[in-house]
């Protein structure tokens, strides 16, 4: 019964004034103040250019013209967004089918060692990803060789190559490092769901004589397939809000020649300047805008398509 | 058991295994390899430290250069003062908002639930103004405002679930044992989101404390740094010092293999419980 | 102790009406149960009554108070619940005294009462313990012994024993009962389940569809139903129908037929139905007997026959779509398959008009 309380309607109007501006009001003063107020002062803040004495002028929408065309601030704009949409496919090709193998597996019936092999994968994702960036990179540097070392073991040496450094190779290797770390995630969620799933649905198809794999393809994956929308929605707020990993590892100017440059380094550099580069808080904003827009873009169109057909799944 | 059933329960073991030394053996070989003397690094990485090869030499150079103590403190202060704060007032906005129904309530429950999909960073130009006005810049206190910003909206929707697991006839009866709102709360509610408090902390504490972004644009000073800042900078500044490279990444892994290990169970099924929709 | 008078109450959550025109006056110190199916409003009512659900329109009065906007602390009212709403946290003592310290009682106050509820409800050894720790039917008593603390004016009891276990459920009952009688309070209980009804209360409130079908002492609710509802909720097994037409009305006497049942006279000084109206019959199982004379009877194959000892129940079919039940005492019991005829006595047998209501027969 969603009535309202008959404490509400029977308290006098004050002191239910008082108890909700107690309850509520420091959660929804902070949230405002640091979250919603600072984003929205952002967007205002993108319309707005500074001249040389340090005002702000109005310009529309300027500035935003001047990201997508100006030559100066377009061509890495569109790198960045390029080497964002590059991460995200990789995380959505290699984090979600792994991902939901290791789930998987790990609800099998009767395995032994679960707890410990739970416990030991999603040991990464609790790590700092500046840790793991190091660490990564240790691994891989030619110097050190171990990297090296140890593909020679599986007979892989010639596999070889200072990836981390190569133009060519550094994004998909950053993405990968990215996917090994926050692989627990989804593996965690979509395991979730997977418990959950009536044991008299998969005891039916057993009698019914399907076999572990089939079962799974054919009863348990459709039903978790609201969780694989969520955790990909996550995934792409998460990928192209960006930017510890690629800073840790190379710096606010990501490179090798802005190889591994996402919108998140962009924005950094944008905003805080670099080296050369004097820091703009007005493209700043800009750039943080059209990041958000992005985001939003991807929410709405996962709330309108996934929501809506992830309401025929529910129980 | 069948022949059959027996190879593929192995082939499960022999991936999950294999998936689980890739997971570890990053993290093995930076804390190995952290008690090396320079030469048995290069020389035998993938070996243990023996009594010829331990060396400490990284972790005192470390702990003499840098103020790694006092990172640790800052983020201690931070990470446990926003976990704080975020399950108090979160807590409270939760069962204000799941309890009273009044007009607007529902558009403020949708107004909060905003923070859950639109990340905080990229207001980060106004907040790092904003701090300046209040005078706040360069303070741990700002960093934990910002992230009790960032983490009470899905604290929120965490807690919500919680409440309204608990019986309604519980606060009936304390309504009609005349038990004033605020003593329901504090006295009946509170004490039973005890389980509560490991699902919010899974979500809250482990982003805050391995948080770069902030701790970068807010605080200049050294004093002010946390762990995961000073260790960037550490190992940015000595990139050739592997000794101390490895030391410093290992001080700031161990604290959360520690925790992580002696937690992980109360850990693991609070994400699972808190997943589940 | 006080008096509770609700008037005009209705009650509805947007377009949905819950209550209807409920009109009730309850003495000091009466037992009254509200029963009915699930969904009639027994609940909401007693919600109301204590004060957690908001009234739509018409008032409550505790006493001379009138209390429609009063919170539940203010209305000096006790509830226990089906769930029994047992602080978890808190030990039995502390469950019991926590209201109290908001109403300001001094300690010394407040231990004397806990000691009185206490050696009512043999709760003594179990003051320490948490809800946790204790049985469902000590965790009710506790529930009950929170109330009586409270010393408040009206009792109120939301289906206390429906989560017990059958044995559990009647000594509780019992143990109600006896508690009525010592503290002589004003309680108001609500229950599904009419046997409760009947043996607990100085009255009963039958609720249908969230109006009040009957209010009456027990057995007078057993033996003049007002309509088909009432008749059909009281008593257990359920009263027996059978539908009829009015044949004719002489002088004293009315006939009457339908399939199943032979036209017989019924003796009437005045009967309030026409003639070809349809009526209904309705018979309880324990007043079928042996054939007699003359008056009601009915003819039919038994089908089924259930044995609880000494009393068996037999499902007897009397035409296509006629079947009815007939209780029988002692050790011959009808067996399956046998051919059986049963008659009533008149003052057994009750009328209903085609809209349920019960025809008055002198």
């Amino acid at each position: 019964m969603a009535a309202p309380s008959q404490v509400v309607a029977s308290m006098p109007r004050a002191r239910f004034a008082w108890l909700m501006l107690l309850f509520l009001g420091p959660a929804v003063v902070i949230y405002s103040m640091f979250s919603i107020y600072p984003l929205l002062a952002t967007i205002s803040l993108s319309t707005y250019t500074t001249n040389e004495t340090g005002d702000y002028i109005f310009v529309g929408l300027s500035n935003f013209v001047t990201l997508l065309t100006d030559t100066v601030w377009s061509k890495p704009f569109w790198n960045a967004l390029l080497n964002n949409t590059i991460l995200f496919c990789v995380h959505m090709v290699v984090q979600n089918p792994v991902g939901v193998a290791l789930a998987g597996l790990l609800s099998l019936p009767a395995l032994r060692f679960r707890a410990t092999y739970r416990t030991v994968i999603f040991l990464p994702t609790m790590l700092s990803v500046v840790i793991i960036g190091f660490a990564w990179t240790l691994i891989l540097s030619p110097l050190w060789g171990v990297a090296e070392g140890l593909l020679k073991l599986v007979g892989l040496g010639s596999w070889f190559a200072p990836w981390l450094g190569l133009p060519s190779t550094a994004l998909v290797t950053l993405s990968l490092i990215s996917v090994w770390q926050f692989i627990g995630i989804p593996m965690m969620l979509i395991y979730a769901s997977l418990l959950n799933i009536p044991e008299e649905l998969v005891d039916a198809a057993r009698v019914d004589g399907l076999g572990q794999f089939r079962i799974f393809t054919h009863i348990k994956l459709p039903l978790i397939l609201p969780t694989i929308g969520m955790v990909s929605i996550l995934t792409f707020v998460g990928n192209f809000n960006a930017f510890d990993l690629i800073y840790a590892v190379k710096g606010a100017l990501a490179g090798p020649n802005f190889a591994s440059d996402i919108l998140g380094t962009y924005f950094y550099r944008t905003f805080f300047g670099y080296q050369l580069q004097v820091g703009s808080p007005t493209m700043g904003a800009t750039v943080a805008t059209v990041m958000f827009l992005i985001i939003l873009l991807g929410v709405c169109l996962y709330l309108f398509f996934v929501q809506r057909r992830m309401l025929r799944y529910t129980f | 058991m069948p022949m059959r059933a027996r190879i593929s329960v192995l082939g499960v073991h022999a991936v999950l295994l294999a998936y689980t030394l890739l997971a570890i053996l990053p993290i093995l070989l930076v804390v190995m390899n952290s008690f090396k003397t320079r030469n048995a690094i290069f020389g035998s990485p993938l070996s243990p430290p023996n009594a010829e090869t331990f060396s400490l030499i990284g972790y005192v150079s470390v702990l003499g250069k840098s103020n790694a103590l006092v990172y640790l403190e800052n983020s201690l202060i931070v990470t446990l003062g926003s976990m704080f704060l975020v399950l108090l007032l979160g807590a409270m906005a939760a069962w204000a908002l799941t309890e009273y129904r009044f007009r607007g309530s529902t558009l403020l429950v949708l107004f909060m639930s905003i923070g859950i999909m639109v990340p905080i960073r990229l207001g980060s130009v106004a907040i790092v103004a904003m701090m300046l006005r209040l005078g706040l810049n360069d303070t741990l206190a700002a960093l934990v405002l910002v992230y009790v910003a960032q983490g009470l909206p899905m604290s929120i929707f965490i807690l919500s679930e919680f409440i309204q697991q608990i019986p309604k006839d519980l606060r009936d009866a304390a309504r009609c044992d005349g038990v004033p709102e605020t003593r329901i709360f504090f006295e009946v509610i509170a004490p039973l989101l005890r389980p509560a408090i490991a699902t919010v902390a899974v979500f809250t504490m482990v982003p805050v404390w391995n948080d770069l972004w902030f701790p970068l644009i807010l605080t200049s000073s050294d004093s002010t740094h946390t762990i995961t800042l000073g260790v960037q900078h550490f190992v940015g500044q000595y990139t050739t010092d592997w000794n101390s490279v490895l030391s410093a990444l290992s001080l700031a892994i161990l604290p959360i293999v520690v925790i992580y290990i002696i937690f992980s169970r109360q850990l693991i099924s609070g994400l699972t419980a808190g997943a589940v929709k | 102790m006080a008096t509770l008078r609700i008037d005009k109450l209705n009650k509805s959550y947007g377009d949905a009406a819950i209550l209807r025109d409920i009109d009730l006056s309850i003495s000091e110190g009466e037992f009254v149960v509200l029963v009915g199916p699930s969904g009639c409003g027994k609940s909401t009512l007693l919600r109301m009554i204590a004060g957690l659900d908001g009234v739509t329109s018409g008032d409550i009065f505790i006493g001379e108070r009138r209390v429609n906007n009063l919170e539940p602390a203010q209305r000096k009212i006790a509830m226990v619940f089906q769930s029994y709403a047992l602080y978890p946290h808190m030990n039995v003592k502390k469950n019991m005294t926590f209201g109290l310290k908001f109403a300001g009682l001094a300690q010394p106050e407040m231990d004397r009462r806990v000691a009185e509820a206490a050696r009512m409800l043999q709760l003594g050894p179990l003051l320490e313990r948490r809800p946790r720790d204790l049985s469902g039917g000590q965790r009710q008593r506790v529930a009950i012994g929170r109330a009586i603390v409270r010393e408040p004016d009206v009792f109120l009891f939301d289906e206390p024993l429906s989560n017990l276990d059958a044995a559990l459920r009647v000594s509780t009952r019992v143990e109600i009962a006896k508690l009525h009688r010592l503290l002589g309070a004003t309680m108001v209980y609500v229950t599904h389940d009419q046997i409760e009804a009947m043996t607990l209360a100085d009255r009963i409130v039958v609720m249908n569809h969230g109006r009040i079908a009957q209010t009456g002492k027990p057995l007078d609710l057993y033996y003049h139903p007002a309509n088909l509802f009432v008749a059909g909720f009281i008593g257990s097994p359920a009263m027996n129908f059978f539908s009829a037409k009015v044949h004719k009305k002489g002088a004293g006497a009315v006939t009457l037929s339908g399939p199943g049942v032979p036209a017989f006279d019924l003796r009437a000084a005045s009967f309030a139905a026409p003639v070809g109206a349809s009526v209904k019959i309705g018979v309880r199982p324990e007043h079928l007997g042996a054939e007699g004379p003359a008056g009601f009877r009915i003819a039919g194959a038994v089908e089924l026959v259930e044995r609880l000892g000494e009393t068996s129940y037999a499902h007897v079919r009397a035409a296509e779509d006629v079947a009815f039940t007939a209780e029988s005492r002692g050790r011959d019991a009808p067996k399956a398959g046998d051919r059986i005829i049963l008659s009533a006595h008149d003052r057994d047998l009750h009328l209903f008009d085609e809209d349920g209501q019960r025809i008055a027969i002198e």
